[in-house]
């Protein structure tokens, strides 16, 4: 029992010291990353409101999460609906949307840098990307909003239509607000992944880098690195905050339709 | 005759699975209408077929006089009562019952949905929400939703089946009450031949997509078609008999005149436990047979016995009611018992 513990413990500390230490040196003096600490200091966090170059891929990756995000929530609901229904060959095709959430990012980012640059010829930007991400983060979305139609009795949409509604009116008074959580759900979760993606925005972005791939940029120069270490604490903090909302929302959904909590990604 | 609803040669398979081998059924306007029989004897793909939400193979449905094909069943003058209740978790009860007001044509106004919360005893409940309902108040909530909207035809998916016992008995007496109020016709789906019973004014007994008989509870009850609808409504004695010359000989219970209409040879008739007597001393029946008691089971208000007859194989079940004046038998005890030609089945 106490190896249990202690094996816990261990695993706990393996995984989350390396971002303990992210806020530990944003506020550090010194620009080495390296023990022993140095003074107090939010410069860093200052010199963040300062960077242009920072802003713009800022900017530029939120307009990406916030696009994939509504785009794969909306096919990861035409997906999860069309999951439900019974339909020859639906096993593979199920299988083949959700295969992009075991594929290594890197063959996805080269294939398609491949597609998009040699056989389409489309110019590298922003929606190269855009369109990259939906791929991987469909998938999540799909996932997400099955677990909230199969939470949902399959008894409501027809007793709706029993009530007078057609197939399309019952859908959105009855089964979209009793899944409304879950497409909350769905669209923070992508929004997070797209967010913090790099490899495959390292290779689809144009000449306006993404959050990620600026940072990337900024590790050749030792003294940005304290600032890098800033950036990240607020990323992380801005990650946990989504996730959470997502969580309470997919588990606001479980509840909301009266069945039992069955999983999640939390 | 053609009913309100009127079903033609229906037909319905799922792949090489058919489920409806071809259904002719007249409802009447203001009837209490069951489709009993075991699961997966098509009755409730039956029903949902006349609500809309199944396509028939072939065969037709109209109702008052309309057919039904190609109909959706928002378009349908027919409401359902669901097995699971289906009541919106996102809505209060007053919106429950509210719901397809508008789309009916049919102003909602407080009233009516106060009225129709009334009627169904959740007077005073309209603003509760939806999912802080007992088993009971949702099926209540069903109810209203769909009586509502005055439809033809309610049809009800085994309405009864999630709830207790005490509380079933209590509903059947409120849904017989709402039908005889309300006037509207009830079809209702069920596996429980006692609800059935107790419910009905007309009962369909459904074996494997056919109709086996269609009858009234007590005919159904005393005079049931085949072998397979007397086991499956209520308990029945089968006793081998065979016809000869001018007479019957029963098994155990002796020889009677010959009915009309019989063949000669090997035959099995029918007798409900509760039509056999355990006679006492001095009591004397016109049909007598001698028996030894081979089990006895106590109910309380009951006694049954299983009475190994003199000359028959298997003992016969006899259900006792058990007054004050009539002595309990043992186990073992050498009796006679007593029984009417009349309460015979013959198959």
């Amino acid at each position: 029992m106490r190896a249990l513990w202690a094996y816990a413990i261990a695993y706990l500390v393996f995984l989350y010291l390396p971002i303990m230490l992210l806020p530990l040196f944003a506020f550090n003096e010194g620009t080495i990353i390296a023990f022993p600490l140095k003074g107090f200091t939010t410069t860093w966090f200052a010199e963040l409101g300062q960077v242009e170059a920072l802003h713009a891929a800022l900017r530029n990756s939120l307009f990406i999460a916030v696009i994939t995000a509504a785009i794969s929530t909306l096919f990861g609901l035409l997906g999860a609906r069309a999951g439900q229904v019974r339909f020859p060959g639906r096993g593979p095709v199920m299988g083949l949307v959700m295969l992009p959430l075991v594929l290594p990012e890197i063959i996805v980012a080269v294939a398609l840098l491949v597609v998009m640059v040699q056989v389409l010829g489309l110019p590298l930007s922003s929606w190269t990307v855009i369109a990259a991400h939906v791929l991987i983060c469909t998938p999540f979305s799909i996932a997400i909003l099955n677990g909230a139609f199969q939470n949902m009795d399959p008894s409501l949409e027809e007793a709706a239509q029993d009530l007078g509604e057609t197939p399309l009116s019952a859908f959105v008074k009855v089964t979209l607000p009793l899944i409304a959580p879950g497409l909350l759900a769905s669209f923070l979760i992508a929004f997070t992944i797209s967010l913090d993606e790099f490899i495959i925005a390292f290779f689809l972005t144009g000449n306006e880098p993404t959050l990620p791939v600026y940072i990337w940029g900024l590790l050749r120069f030792p003294a940005r690195l304290p600032v890098v270490m800033a950036l990240g604490t607020l990323l992380v903090i801005a990650s946990i905050l989504l996730l959470t909302v997502a969580e309470a929302a997919r588990r606001r959904s479980a509840r909301r339709s009266g069945r039992t909590d069955s999983g999640g990604f939390l | 005759m053609t009913g309100l609803v009127s079903i033609r040669g229906l037909r319905k398979s799922y792949g090489a699975n058919e489920v409806l081998k071809g259904i002719d059924l007249d409802i009447g306007a203001g009837e209490f209408f069951s489709l009993l029989g075991p699961s997966g004897c098509g009755k409730t793909t039956l029903l949902r077929t006349i609500a809309g939400f199944e396509m028939p193979n072939a065969g037709t449905i109209s109702i008052a006089g309309v057919d039904m094909a190609g109909v959706p069943p928002n378009r349908r003058p027919t409401n359902m009562v669901f097995q699971s209740y289906a009541i919106f978790p996102h809505l209060s009860v007053a919106d429950n019952v509210a719901f397809g007001l508008k789309k009916a044509g049919i102003e909602r106004t407080l009233g009516l949905v106060e009225q129709m919360l009334e009627q169904v005893g959740l007077a005073g409940l309209g603003e509760r929400a939806a999912h802080a309902l007992s088993g009971g108040q949702r099926q209540r909530v069903a109810l209203a939703r769909a009586l509502i909207l005055k439809p033809k035809v309610l049809l009800l998916d085994e309405p009864l089946s999630a709830l207790d016992k005490k509380l079933r008995e209590q509903m059947q007496s409120e849904l017989r009450r709402l039908q005889r109020e309300v006037g509207i016709t009830f079809v209702l789906v069920t596996h429980d031949q006692e609800e059935a019973l107790i419910l009905s004014d007309r009962i369909a007994v459904m074996f494997e997509g056919e109709i086996a008989q269609l009858a009234a509870p007590d005919a159904l009850y005393r005079q049931p078609a085949s072998r397979q609808v007397a086991e499956f409504i209520g308990l029945m004695n089968f006793v081998p008999a065979e016809a000869s010359g001018d007479g019957l000989t029963i098994a155990g219970l002796g020889r009677i005149a010959r009915p009309d209409g019989l063949s000669d040879g090997a035959l099995e008739v029918g007798l409900r436990p509760e039509t056999l007597t355990v006679l006492d001393d001095g009591e004397t029946f016109a049909h007598e047979a001698k028996g030894r008691i081979a089990d006895r089971t106590y109910y309380g208000d009951m006694t049954t016995y299983a009475v190994a007859l003199d000359g028959a194989t298997e003992p016969v079940n006899v259900a006792m009611k058990n007054r004050a004046s009539r002595r309990i038998h043992e186990v073992g005890d050498v009796v006679r018992i007593g029984w009417e030609p009349d309460s015979l089945v013959i198959f």
